[in-house]
Order: C-alpha cells, then sequence, then structure tokens
C-alpha cells in the first residue's frame, strides 16, 4: 500500500480490512527524495506533487507485493468530488507503471448509493478465496477501526502520522520548545492532509513550527462536522472534499483566537487555487497575518524557511505592539 | 432585472436568439478580447484556469454594462467548473457590484423561471428550439468549413463567408429565413474556388471544452491549422451537450459516448471533465485521422490525467500538445503547429 494520499486519512481503516482477510499489509517507506524523482520522472511535468509523489511510491512497491491497492475515489459523500486526480488513479498508475503488480481497484462513488460502493469492494472477492461473509465483517472491522482511529486524534488532539505512531505502539517523543509557555503564538496550518504531513513534501514544516515554539493548529484536530457547519455557512453547500479542512478549519479557526494562517499548498492544485483565495480574502478581513505556501518538487528549504522566519516574526512583533498599547489579543 | 452571461465560442447567436424570444433584457459583453482577458487576470487567483479568468472578465464587463442578474452554469463533477460561481461571486462582490447569481445549484425549473420571468413551458420550449436551430446551422457551416478551409485558393474566403454567416444567422427572425441562409451559405461555399490536390491531411482536434469551442482562447488553431493545408476535425461541438434527439443520445451515437467505449481499455471510470473523451479520441481515431492536436488550459485538472494517460494508448496517431494560459504567444504555439504537420506529412508520405 503506497504511503501517500489517502493513507493519512483512511490507513488503520484499511489495514484493518485487509488483515481481516488474511493478507499481509506492506506499506512503502517514508517518502525520500529518490521517491519523488522516480515518481517525477514517470510524469507529465504539470501534475501535481503529490500526485508524484504517490507514483514514486507505487514504482518503490514493485517488486515487494503482489497486489497494490489503489482505489478510485469520487466522492465519499453525496455532491462532494475529490478532484480528478483522486478519480483516475488506478488508470493513470497503468498508464505510467506498466511494470505495477496487480493493481486492486474500487470505485467509491456515494452518489450512485451505498450499493454501488459496496458492489465494488465485493468484486475484490476475486482476489480473496474467503466466502462473502467474511468481506462483510471486515468491512465492518474496518470501519470501527476507522471510527477509532478519528476519535482518539479528536480526543487527543494529535496529528494523523503522530495517531499512526500511537497506534502502532511507537514509543512517542514529546516535542522540545525552546520558547516559554504563555507566549506561545497560535498558528494555525491548513492544507490537505497528505500535503501536511508528508515531511518531504512539506520540508518538516510542522516541526520546524513546533521547534519555533508555535502551537501549531490543524484541521485534523477539529470536529468534522463543526467544520462542514463552518463550510455551509460560509460557502454554502460542500462542493470539494477537502474544502472542509481548508475553508472550514480557517472559517473556525478564525472564531477562535489565533495569531496568524498558514495556508500550505501544492502548485497546481486545481481546487486549492480557488479555495485558497476565498480563505484569503476571510482572514484578510479580519486583519490577522495569513501566507500561502506554494509547494513543489523545486522548492529549496531554506527559501521556505526564511519565509516563515519573516512571517513569525512579523506575527511576535504584531503581538508585542498590541502588548505595549494596552489590548489582551493581538486582534 | 437584465441579464449578464459570460461567453463561450458562438454560443451568444443562441442565447441571443432565446431571449429576444422570451423578451428577456439581456446584456451581451463584448466578445472575448485582449480587454477582457486582462481584467480576468487582474481579479483572478494567479492559479486558476484560463475559463476562470475569461467569464470573470465577462461577469465584469457586463455588470458594467448595466448587468444585475447573472448566469453561469455550473455543472457538478470533479473539475474546477462548478466551483467557479462561488469564487467568481465573492470577488465580484467584493468589487462592491450589486447583482444576483443565478446558478444550477437550484434546480432546473428555478433557473428558467427566474432567467424568464416566468414564462410558460412552451414559449421556453419553443425559444430553446429556435436557440438550437441557429447553433446548428452555424456548426453545419463550420464542418464544411474546415474541409474548404485547406484547399480554397484565396486564403481567408471561407472565414470570410463564416462571418458573414454569423451576422446573417444572428439576425434572422424565423426558421424559413434560417433554411434560406442555410442553403445560400452552403451554395456559396460550395463554390469556392479550390486547388486540387491529393487528400489533405486530416487533424482532430479535441481537449478541453472551453478551449477548443472558444477562438478567443484557443488563438485560431483551426485557422491556422487550416492555412497550413490540413482538414480539422473538432470532436466537441456545443449541439453535443445541448442537443435532445432522443435516438442520438439512446443509441450512444454522440461523438462522447463513443469515444467512452473505445477508451475503456485505458480509462475505467469518468475523470471529470472531458479528460475520459480525450483519451477515447486518440483510440476512436486510430485510423482515420493523421495526428491529434489536444487542447487544454493550464492546469487543467482532467486533461492533466488524460495527458498521463495518453502516451501509452497503444493505437492512435501523433498527438501535440497546446496549453493555453494568459502567457501563451501565437508565434510559439504556429512554429509548434508548423513543425507538427512537417511531420505528419514526412510521416504521411513514408
Amino acid at each position: 500500500m503506497p504511503r501517500a494520499l489517502y493513507y493519512y486519512q483512511y490507513f488503520p481503516m484499511l489495514k484493518a480490512f485487509f488483515e481481516h482477510l488474511d493478507t499481509e499489509v506492506v506499506l512503502s517507506t517514508p517518502t525520500t527524495k529518490a521517491t519523488l524523482l522516480a515518481g517525477c520522472h514517470r510524469m507529465v511535468p504539470d501534475t501535481c506533487l503529490p500526485i508524484k509523489v504517490f507514483v514514486g511510491h507505487c514504482l518503490s512497491l514493485v517488486g515487494k507485493c503482489e497486489y497494490v491497492f489503489i482505489p478510485s475515489i469520487r466522492c465519499t459523500r453525496p455532491k462532494t468530488y475529490y478532484c480528478s486526480k483522486f478519480l483516475g488513479l488506478p488508470d493513470l498508475v497503468r498508464a505510467v507503471i506498466p511494470e505495477c503488480p496487480t493493481i486492486l481497484d474500487i470505485h467509491v462513488d456515494i452518489d450512485k448509493g451505498s450499493k454501488d460502493v459496496r458492489r465494488s469492494i465485493y468484486r475484490l472477492r476475486k482476489y480473496f478465496p474467503n466466502e462473502q461473509r467474511d468481506l462483510e465483517v471486515a468491512c465492518l472491522n474496518a470501519l470501527r477501526a476507522l471510527y477509532d482511529y478519528r476519535k482518539l486524534m479528536l480526543a487527543e488532539q494529535l496529528t494523523p502520522p503522530q495517531t499512526l505512531e500511537r497506534l502502532a505502539g511507537v514509543p512517542q517523543v514529546p516535542l522540545k520548545t525552546s520558547c516559554p509557555s504563555g507566549e506561545k503564538v497560535r498558528v494555525s496550518i491548513i492544507g490537505h492532509p497528505y500535503v501536511l504531513y508528508d515531511d518531504l513534501i512539506n520540508h518538516h514544516l510542522v516541526q520546524y513550527l513546533y521547534r519555533a515554539g508555535c502551537e501549531v493548529l490543524v484541521p485534523e484536530m477539529l470536529d468534522h462536522e463543526e467544520m462542514e457547519k463552518a463550510v455551509v455557512n460560509t460557502m454554502g453547500r460542500i462542493y470539494w472534499e477537502y474544502e472542509d479542512v481548508l475553508v472550514g478549519a480557517a472559517a473556525v479557526y478564525l472564531s477562535d483566537d489565533i495569531d496568524g494562517v498558514i495556508a500550505l499548498t501544492v502548485f497546481g492544485c486545481g481546487p486549492d487555487s480557488l479555495m485558497v483565495d476565498i480563505v484569503r480574502r476571510r482572514v484578510q478581513a479580519k486583519n490577522i497575518p495569513f501566507i500561502n505556501i506554494m509547494l513543489d518538487e523545486h522548492v529549496a528549504e531554506a527559501g521556505l524557511i526564511t519565509r516563515l522566519e519573516a512571517f513569525l516574526d512579523m506575527i511576535q512583533r504584531r503581538k508585542e505592539n498590541s502588548y505595549a498599547s494596552g489590548r489582551t489579543s493581538s486582534r | 432585472m437584465r441579464l449578464g452571461v459570460p461567453h463561450l465560442g458562438d454560443v451568444w447567436i443562441g442565447v441571443k436568439a432565446m431571449a429576444r424570444e422570451l423578451n428577456v433584457d439581456l446584456v451581451l459583453p463584448p466578445s472575448n478580447n485582449q480587454k477582457t482577458l486582462a481584467l480576468g487576470i487582474k481579479y483572478s487567483p494567479e492559479t486558476a484556469c484560463l475559463p476562470f479568468k475569461l467569464t470573470l472578465g465577462n461577469m465584469i464587463e457586463a455588470l458594467k454594462m448595466g448587468a444585475d442578474m447573472l448566469f453561469i452554469p455550473g455543472g457538478p463533477g470533479p473539475c474546477r467548473f462548478g466551483y467557479y460561481n462561488k469564487v467568481q461571486k465573492q470577488i465580484l462582490i467584493e468589487l462592491g457590484y450589486q447583482f444576483e447569481m443565478v446558478t444550477q445549484g437550484r434546480g432546473l425549473t428555478y433557473i428558467l423561471q427566474k432567467l424568464t420571468n416566468n414564462a410558460p413551458m412552451w414559449k421556453i420550449v419553443k425559444a430553446y428550439m429556435f436557440g438550437i436551430t441557429k447553433l446548428n446551422i452555424l456548426e453545419n457551416l463550420e464542418r464544411e468549413i474546415q474541409k474548404v478551409r485547406p484547399v480554397e485558393q484565396k486564403k481567408g474566403e471561407a472565414n470570410r463567408i463564416y462571418q458573414e454567416a454569423i451576422f446573417a444567422v444572428d439576425n434572422a427572425a424565423t426558421y424559413s429565413e434560417l433554411r434560406k441562409l442555410r442553403r445560400d451559405f452552403l451554395k456559396r461555399l460550395h463554390s469556392v474556388p479550390i486547388i486540387e490536390t491529393g487528400l489533405p491531411l486530416m487533424v482532430g482536434v479535441t481537449g478541453e471544452f472551453y478551449v477548443l469551442i472558444d477562438r478567443f482562447s484557443n488563438m485560431d488553431v483551426e485557422i491556422e491549422l487550416g492555412k497550413l493545408g490540413v482538414e480539422v476535425r473538432r470532436a466537441i461541438f456545443v449541439s453535443h451537450l445541448v442537443s435532445a434527439n432522443p435516438f442520438i443520445l439512446l443509441l450512444g451515437l454522440r461523438e462522447k459516448d463513443r469515444a467512452h467505449k473505445a477508451a475503456r481499455k485505458y480509462v475505467s471510470h469518468h475523470l471529470g471533465g472531458d479528460g475520459w473523451q480525450s483519451v477515447g479520441e486518440k483510440v476512436l481515431h486510430d485510423k482515420d485521422w493523421d495526428g491529434i492536436v489536444h487542447l487544454e488550459p493550464f492546469g487543467c485538472l482532467p486533461e492533466i490525467m488524460a495527458r498521463n494517460i495518453m502516451p501509452s494508448v497503444k493505437e492512435g496517431p501523433p498527438v501535440l500538445n497546446l496549453i493555453y494560459d494568459e502567457q501563451t504567444s501565437k508565434v510559439g504555439m504556429l512554429s509548434r503547429l508548423e513543425a507538427f504537420v512537417d511531420m505528419l506529412y514526412r510521416r504521411k508520405r513514408a
């Protein structure tokens, strides 16, 4: 299973599903420069970065497993769409990696009814000699795992990689912060989970913020329903799958007391190009610092850090000024 | 109420005819031009695609001309197009315009009533049919012109006739007038003196819907191919989307359905937009086209997928990708087209 894209949201679910079917799940290693390069070579240059990384992960799995699970996801909520890259994933991988192991693909389209999804899951049956009943139990197990995963994340305010580590039983290293507490800068990062938590794509940005003594707020720490409601309030019906983690999370955090918003996007992301514009307008209307960091494979870490430092310095100075002028918060 | 609509190629003729029949006060912004684009770029997010910028430019122009209601279709599906209206609305409100935006979100009957001042249904259907007829006639002419263009003796003759046809069809008010116009213009086209050459090259033009149909955004790619002596076949016509001929729909005779079927081997699900069809055209026209020119606006999600999948398609002629945004220069496009056509000639002779 490639460690990219939907991995951060659905891995526990998929793992539970396949392990119930007595399948060993082989996960690709965390993204490296080599993974990315391998992916880049196979793709048209203006494809977005996460897809290149995904293809790189698939390439790294060649020869290590018999099957690769790649779903084609259209929508997981009614009338809410993933972008076309998600839709064409299996076809894309088949086209650019001819040597790829057999692809297990399911088509997820809730608009066509849950029966359609079920049918497409049952189509996997030919790969598993188990009975139909077993598949159903596997699905139930998978759902339970997903539910637990989300609950843990919400309850402990963890990011997905931290939660996954916790689930895997890896001892956690508490992150050291150099700044004395109380003066903490509260920064909210918004972006797609596969950009926020892939350390190669975002050049360890989250860790950098932690080290700089910020309190980092990510969309996954919020309640899904709350974010959805925020989107509906600001934009009307949700259109994109990740609209709630961008527009919604921004709206929720804006009503909270925060010092800055970082929008982490990748170059060439269609939905983001429009959504971030809306977020920017809303954040600036509230007079809160906002920075849009656009990532691609050419971004240099040094340049990124310079920009972040400047951004954090600016926030710090604003805070000091507002304290000096006698106000309690930076608003 | 004054209704403003963004442009899409020559569709304005149909829209105008409908508005006239239904007594709707229509504000038609000037056809897409550099000024429209400049306006659009100024207020759009930088990485938005070309159709977004152009339609935004149209809207601003329409609002300046006094429109107070805007209509933009926003089909559902995983392409940015469905999201345009929300962002554009936000941008226009911030620019300080007063208007109402009508989109597809609230159901067809709502839109029809809203846009037509509660006109009775039969009147709407009648107006729709009349508008479609006008578009169909223009498309008939266009198909003929694509054949005449490469072989005409005096270059530019066919285009001139088409310009006249647009004007005449726009002014026609009855079906009998339209029939006569169609006959006359077809006759004129057939009497254009031509050069007798062998079989000209046949190149299909496919890709994203908007740039394919809008001549400003694709920089007259069809005309330029015609000048190079190439017969052009376009994959998508407006009538494919709006026609309601049940036989063609049910039997799957539409170009789109046939292309989808052909692409089954490579694309198992819809890619959103026209990505599926673009791949399909390559399979479908394996034998009859000598080359394919694939158009897309920069950053188009479905077409990027199509472009990734296309090289692995075993059938089909060579493909030239042309990507459009506000930075594209026509000269660059021309030299690429020339090189491509040269290559096709050499390939055909060999």
